[in-house]
């Protein structure tokens, strides 16, 4: 119970990301009262994003370090590693958690690609035997994918493809006009059979309010003051607060469920990280929005005699179902584009033309020695603002002097990235769990990983090699890396940073840990908002699902407290 | 993931090399009882005055850590090449990189003191291209001593070229020279990659972004399609509706 003169809030929020970040702003709109706990600082890309900066002013040109894994002027705080914060893979286990600790989460500087779940991304055991299906469809969810892509702002077309859903009529903001790149392999791709279309990325090209559309410069992973690309620090996070209802609390880290005698969620504790007290908060509801393996963290350090194997877990699937995205990559240079006609390539700083998955009928027909999709993500910046991976390009010409000179200006722009972005589905070796043998700088003790890629992923990597190559010898062009076994190509478990199915939903309780609204089955009176919930991981990338998600099931919630059900 | 990630080449970096063997010792002299580093420690080696360059400092000063200030961005360790090394760091990048028509010679776009800032950092990566480069260095001071009679930085052109050549077309015959080629790409690569990034470099380059634009991105220029829609035509290829 709060002691006295310790507010009870309506709902208390942990994490201000994209589940946490569109939670908030639903149930404050409603005028409920919420607390929102974050583990990292205050930021504001308002005072703190460097757009523009030189490279050449950073340190070591701005490139990855251990403190900073993507580079220096990346927005995030936080990386592969943060200090006092460790986690472990399991011997023969490798897996990569990366952890923002900041306002915001990974919002900050997330690529904002945009894609929308299909049909068959929500029942993929009714479609091929394997995995589990959702609860819902796409039918249940689509509405809420129109509201949420209204208010994130999603530039794209409707291209009418099987499973990759239309947005309703006047949603989508105009896509970019494709680079010389991307037209060369939509060029080729046509040729192949192999469609090549506008992507969707959460970046405006209209403004929303006092967001401002994209001025086609600077990288949108430094974080982005005007608010043209979406991070919930310039949008749901200033409009949430704008109604009075929420505060937010930063150097907050949550480590467990408070749990009444009748075993439900009272709120939470957590150390003040600047003083390294612990305090509590307490509302009517809780919703863990603290990133998949986080939230499945804290409910597993949830003990009590009626929790014995963690809050929310008779089904024993906490931390089970671990998921990312299957990675790999491939390079060419093509002696097409040498020496070609200088314009401004900076563009949206992302993607404007993308293969989507194109074969899911000989897939049905069992033509395909992998069940799931995978789409192209396309690095076609050709002339993108010169750092230090220009000196690659003295490999290719080799040499030096007044010659090498001349062939960087005859390579610069002549290279094409080819990105793969592919499903993994569930399986019993990959999963997180509390280390026996660790705790953190709090004491807290910390996951330990497990992962592993089945065949169906190496088969999917070994496809997307294949027709990378077709792609890359139409086109003309001389593979610069990523030529080598699937095993090899296949990127690090939670390397592509789409870890999501640790607190999954579904129909049952004796399987999932949530239900459709992300409402935990044992506590009805806690919430799910990230992507733990995710029955299954799609290869469309998880941030608008986990953004639609939120806001369905914040909705539900607000319900359920108005009739006073929990 | 993320719009900063750039491919990166993958350079076999071997850490224990044969050919540097000789000149090790002396290109880390001086690190004897100094542990400023944040990151593994590499075992100190035992200190020698005979280094013709002179001795590097003990790097010193911990990395920016994991949230710097990106609007003030600031290298917070020291710089350790000595005189000897940066003039012959200088005139190695200037024979990579040198003037012409179109921008300046390397050294004059401050790409030295960015080799001395990379290989003075305290980062594991940095860390193993220091012992390459400061080895690297050493060699060809030793070989232009002893091969021309005069330090590399006062050597002529054609005796510098005659001593890169070897590493910059090796053969399969010399294997011997395998970590001498390892420690001339290494170095292009980041004497390229710092030249080009600076403004004059960019320029030179062709890079004409990073500047803002109001309404619609324009695409690509009337010139820039009709240098593709040449290039299509040539693959036998067409534009899409």
């Amino acid at each position: 119970m709060p002691s006295k003169g310790q507010q009870r809030y309506d709902a208390v929020i942990v994490g201000s990301g994209a589940g946490g970040g569109m939670a908030a702003w639903v149930l404050a709109s409603k005028g409920l009262k919420v607390l929102m706990l974050e583990a990292g600082r205050h930021y504001d890309p308002k005072r703190e994003a460097p757009m523009f900066a030189a490279y050449a002013d950073a340190p070591l040109r701005g490139e990855g370090t251990p403190d900073k894994p993507f580079g220096f002027y990346d927005a995030a705080i936080g990386g592969w590693q943060v200090p006092g914060e460790p986690y472990s893979s399991a011997p023969g286990s490798e897996f990569m958690w990366w952890r923002s600790r900041m306002l915001g989460g990974r919002t900050n500087h997330w690529a904002r690609n945009s894609f929308r779940m299909g049909p068959y991304d929500f029942k993929p055991r009714s479609r091929d035997g394997l995995g589990v299906d959702w609860p819902i469809g796409y039918e249940d969810i689509a509405p809420w994918y129109d509201k949420t892509e209204a208010i994130v702002g999603v530039y794209g077309s409707n291209t009418g493809l099987e499973n990759h859903p239309d947005s309703s009529p006047g949603v989508l903001h105009d896509p970019p006009a494709p680079r010389v790149g991307e037209l060369l392999i939509q060029a080729g791709a046509a040729d192949l059979g192999i469609p090549c279309v506008p992507a969707r990325r959460a970046v405006l090209t209209r403004p929303i309010g006092d967001r401002n559309p994209c001025l086609y410069a600077t990288s949108c992973g430094r974080g982005c003051p005007i608010g043209a690309a979406f991070q919930t620090t310039t949008s749901l996070l200033p409009m949430a607060l704008a109604t009075g209802n929420l505060t937010i609390v930063t150097d907050a880290m949550v480590y467990e469920l408070r749990l009444d005698r009748q075993g439900r969620a009272d709120g939470v504790n957590y150390v003040d990280k600047a003083s390294g007290a612990h305090a509590a908060a307490y509302g009517r509801v809780v919703v863990l929005a603290a990133s998949a393996c986080e939230s499945a963290r804290i409910l597993l350090n949830s003990k009590s005699a009626s929790f014995p194997d963690g809050a929310a877990n008779s089904s024993g699937q906490v931390g089970r179902n671990l998921m990312d995205t299957v990675g790999a990559g491939m390079g060419a240079q093509f002696p097409v584009l040498e020496n070609r006609p200088v314009y401004n390539e900076d563009g949206a700083m992302g993607l404007h033309l993308y293969i989507p998955f194109w074969l899911y009928k000989a897939q049905a027909r069992g033509e395909l020695d992998f069940p799931r999709g995978y789409h192209y993500e396309l690095g076609a910046e050709g002339r993108g603002q010169p750092r230090l991976g220009m000196g690659a390009i003295a490999e290719r010409a080799g040499g030096y002097g007044r010659k090498l000179k001349e062939d960087v200006r005859r390579y610069y722009g002549s290279y094409l990235h080819f990105t793969c972005r592919g499903e993994m589905i569930p399986n019993a070796d990959s999963y997180c769990e509390i280390d026996p043998d660790a705790s953190d700088r709090w004491g807290i003790p910390t996951l330990r990983f497990h992962f592993g890629w089945s065949q169906h992923e190496r088969n999917m990597v070994a496809h997307f090699q294949a027709t990378t190559k077709a792609l890359i010898d139409r086109l003309g062009g001389n593979i610069a890396y990523g030529d080598v076994p699937p095993g090899e190509a296949i990127s690090t478990g939670g390397e592509i940073i789409h870890e999501v199915g640790t607190t999954r939903m579904g129909d049952d309780a004796r399987n999932s840990v949530t239900n459709q609204y992300g409402q935990s089955w044992d506590i009805d009176n806690l919430f799910i908002a990230d992507g733990g919930v995710f029955a299954s991981k799609a290869h469309k990338n998880p941030t608008l699902t986990i953004l639609a998600l939120a806001w369905r099931s914040s909705e539900y919630l607000a319900a359920e407290l108005g009739r006073r059900a929990l | 993931m993320n719009g900063e990630k750039q491919a990166r080449p993958r350079v076999d970096r071997r850490t224990t090399l044969k050919w540097l063997a000789a000149t090790m010792a002396a290109a880390q002299a001086g690190c004897a009882g100094e542990t400023p580093f944040v990151g593994p420690e590499i075992p100190p080696a035992p200190a020698r005055g005979d280094a013709l360059l002179g001795a590097a400092a003990a790097p010193r000063g911990a990395g920016y850590g994991a949230d710097p200030d990106l609007m003030h961005p600031s290298v917070p360790w020291s710089r350790t090449l000595s005189d000897g090394q940066l003039q012959t760091a200088s005139a190695l990048a200037d024979i990579m990189l040198p003037a012409d028509g179109r921008s300046p010679a390397a050294s004059d776009l401050g790409v030295t003191d960015f080799i001395d800032e990379w290989v003075s950092a305290p980062y594991p990566d940095q860390r193993r291209d220091r012992e390459t480069i400061l080895a690297g260095l050493e060699w060809l001071e030793r070989e232009s001593r002893s091969r021309f009679g005069a330090s590399f930085a006062a050597a002529g052109e054609s005796s510098k070229k005659e001593l890169l050549d070897s590493l910059a077309w090796p053969v399969a015959s010399d294997a011997d020279l395998a970590d001498g080629v390892e420690f001339f790409r290494r170095f292009r690569y980041l004497a390229v990659g710092a030249y080009y990034s600076t403004p004059e470099g960019m320029r030179d380059a062709g890079y004409v972004g990073n500047v803002a634009i109001n309404g619609p991105y324009p695409g690509p220029s009337d010139e820039a399609m009709a240098h593709l829609e040449g290039v299509l035509d040539k693959l036998g290829l067409e534009l899409p509706d």
